[in-house]
């Protein structure tokens, strides 16, 4: 039993990470034609399903690091896959108004872009046991340019956001009620808004220090 | 006796080292350190030198014990690494805090609805018996734990890091304020009056069994917090671990069955989490160091937390 699961879980992991790869790959082709064609008032509309299927595909990264077959910790992959979702589902699908925005452009190359690298350094160390020096430079090494373009449009589309969450109203809950409770989506994004000031120094020096680390080991092998 | 106090990378604290007499204790020791580094003994945490990537943990030294149960053989030379723990306070002073909060900011949205209108609400405001009995239950609640903190608990460690009063207070005074703004809501809709008694009935047996849970506790050590780890008896205690923790969670259940609202539940949910972790590690603690063995006595089966679940 024991000796079938290792080759069971690599299999599943390349799986894995081989499709969430081709994922981001249309998303990245389909964002460039766009822009090229028709302009970035288009790219979500045109992007959206592999966009939708990626990122939602990213929640099974928290099941693996909970079930362990990764070592990537929960509290490292829980708040990045969170804040995704809330802009791909709690944003940028429930306010078409945001779509037509040229960060929603800027956002989704710099995540592409750092998928494509990730999936790739995964999806070949798993199924080959190996991946080229300069994917591992390019793993720990985008994201110095990547995340602050990321982060900058994350934060800036659930700003544009704000006027038409307070508007609609869309997924709130007013009392009274039989459980005396009342849930404020114009809220919760002002406090999303909030978590990226701490959030973002926070994520950037671990990735740092996690570049230090791998490039160090890279080097000494 | 000559000591060595280094920090953790093996820097020199006190420049050629700490002379004391042969029969000085770990306390001497922290008292020569405090005169010559200015930090109290209280931020002093003093172990034995491991092997640098060594993987076993340091042995800590007790402030009672001699420092000659500490060298080998009948060297009059010992090294200590020396970890300043930053700001301290006593115990007492973060429980004190920690509970002054919820125990003044929920009767501040019972008594002065005028809070509402910050958020919106203009109207007449219609005080429902059940928002009267939980704010008695609430206050009741924080006021006894105030008190048994000064005149009940015994602590085994003196202090807690001065970013735990920040931390607890954070948590304790949000909760408190997030479950008053809610039970105390012009708009808020009352239980049943059945589902109301029931509730602060088995609330209120659960926060007497929980002070009794306390008692028994308070007897296992000496006043000066002493004794160490003991099996605990009587009362729930015969069938679970941690029944002071099962009584905790289980008044607060008995409040949210009254008053009923989400965010009850979600302080409910997170306390619980948390005494969980508490209550597992002392049942694993207990159950290791009561293993039956060498004259021992062994840990009996009980529920670690939360009959019949846990």
């Amino acid at each position: 039993m024991t000796a079938s699961v290792s080759p069971m879980k690599r299999l599943y992991l390349s799986l894995y990470n081989f499709t969430v790869l081709f994922g981001w790959l249309q998303v990245l082709f389909l964002v460039l034609k766009t822009l090229k064609e028709m302009g970035h008032q288009n790219v979500y509309s045109v992007a959206q399903k592999p966009l939708l299927f990626a990122q939602t595909a990213a929640i099974l990264e928290i099941l693996h690091g909970l079930v362990g077959i990764v070592r990537s910790p929960i509290s490292a992959t829980l708040p990045q896959i969170s804040s995704r979702l809330f802009l791909v589902w709690g944003i940028l699908w429930s306010f078409p108004e945001t779509q037509t925005h040229f960060l929603v452009s800027s956002l989704l190359i710099s995540w592409s872009i750092t998928e494509i690298i990730r999936y790739s350094f995964f999806g070949l160390k798993e199924a080959f046991s190996f991946s080229p020096s300069w994917l591992l430079w390019l793993r720990y090494s985008t994201f110095l340019v990547l995340y602050p373009t990321g982060i900058s449009s994350e934060v800036g589309l659930i700003y544009i956001a704000l006027p038409f969450i307070k508007a609609s109203e869309k997924y709130c809950i007013r009392m009274p009620n039989t459980w005396n409770s009342s849930f404020d989506y114009f809220y919760i994004a002002i406090v999303a808004l909030a978590i990226y000031v701490p959030g973002s120094p926070h994520m950037y020096s671990y990735m740092l220090a996690q570049r230090k680390k791998a490039l160090a080991k890279a080097k000494a092998a | 006796m000559k000591v060595t106090v280094v920090s953790r990378s093996g820097r020199e604290i006190v420049k050629g080292g700490i002379e004391l007499n042969d029969s000085a204790t770990v306390a001497d020791l922290q008292e020569a350190i405090h005169k010559q580094t200015k930090k109290h003994p209280s931020r002093q945490r003093l172990t034995l030198p491991v092997q640098p990537g060594s993987k076993e943990k340091p042995v800590v030294l007790n402030y009672k014990k001699s420092l000659n149960d500490y060298t080998s053989g009948n060297s009059k030379t010992l090294t200590v690494t020396f970890k300043d723990l930053g700001p301290q306070v006593s115990y007492r002073t973060l429980f004190f805090f920690e509970y002054l909060g919820p125990l003044l900011l929920y009767p501040v949205f019972y008594y002065f609805p005028v809070v509402y209108q910050y958020f919106g609400y203009k109207g007449e405001h219609v005080i429902h018996p059940v928002q009267t009995y939980a704010m008695y239950y609430w206050c009741f609640h924080y006021a006894k734990r105030i008190l048994e903190t000064f005149f009940v608990h015994r602590f085994s460690h003196a202090t807690s890091p001065l970013s735990n009063v920040f931390r607890n207070c954070a948590y304790y005074w949000t909760f408190g304020c997030y479950i008053a703004y809610y039970v105390n809501h012009p708009l808020y809709t009352p239980v049943s009056d059945l589902q109301m008694k029931i509730g602060f009935g088995f609330g209120i047996l659960c926060q007497v069994s929980n002070f009794y849970c306390h008692i028994i506790l308070r007897n296992l050590r000496g006043p000066a917090g002493e004794g160490g780890y003991q099996i605990p008896r009587g009362f729930l205690f015969n069938i679970v671990t941690c029944a002071n923790y099962t009584t905790e969670i289980y008044q607060w259940l008995g409040f949210n069955i009254a008053t009923q609202t989400i965010a009850g539940y979600i302080f409910l949910a997170v306390a619980a989490f948390i005494m969980t972790n508490w209550a597992l590690a002392k049942h694993r603690r207990l159950k290791k160091l009561f293993d039956g063995k060498e004259g021992r006595p062994r840990y009996p089966r009980r529920w670690v937390i939360l009959p019949p679940f846990l």
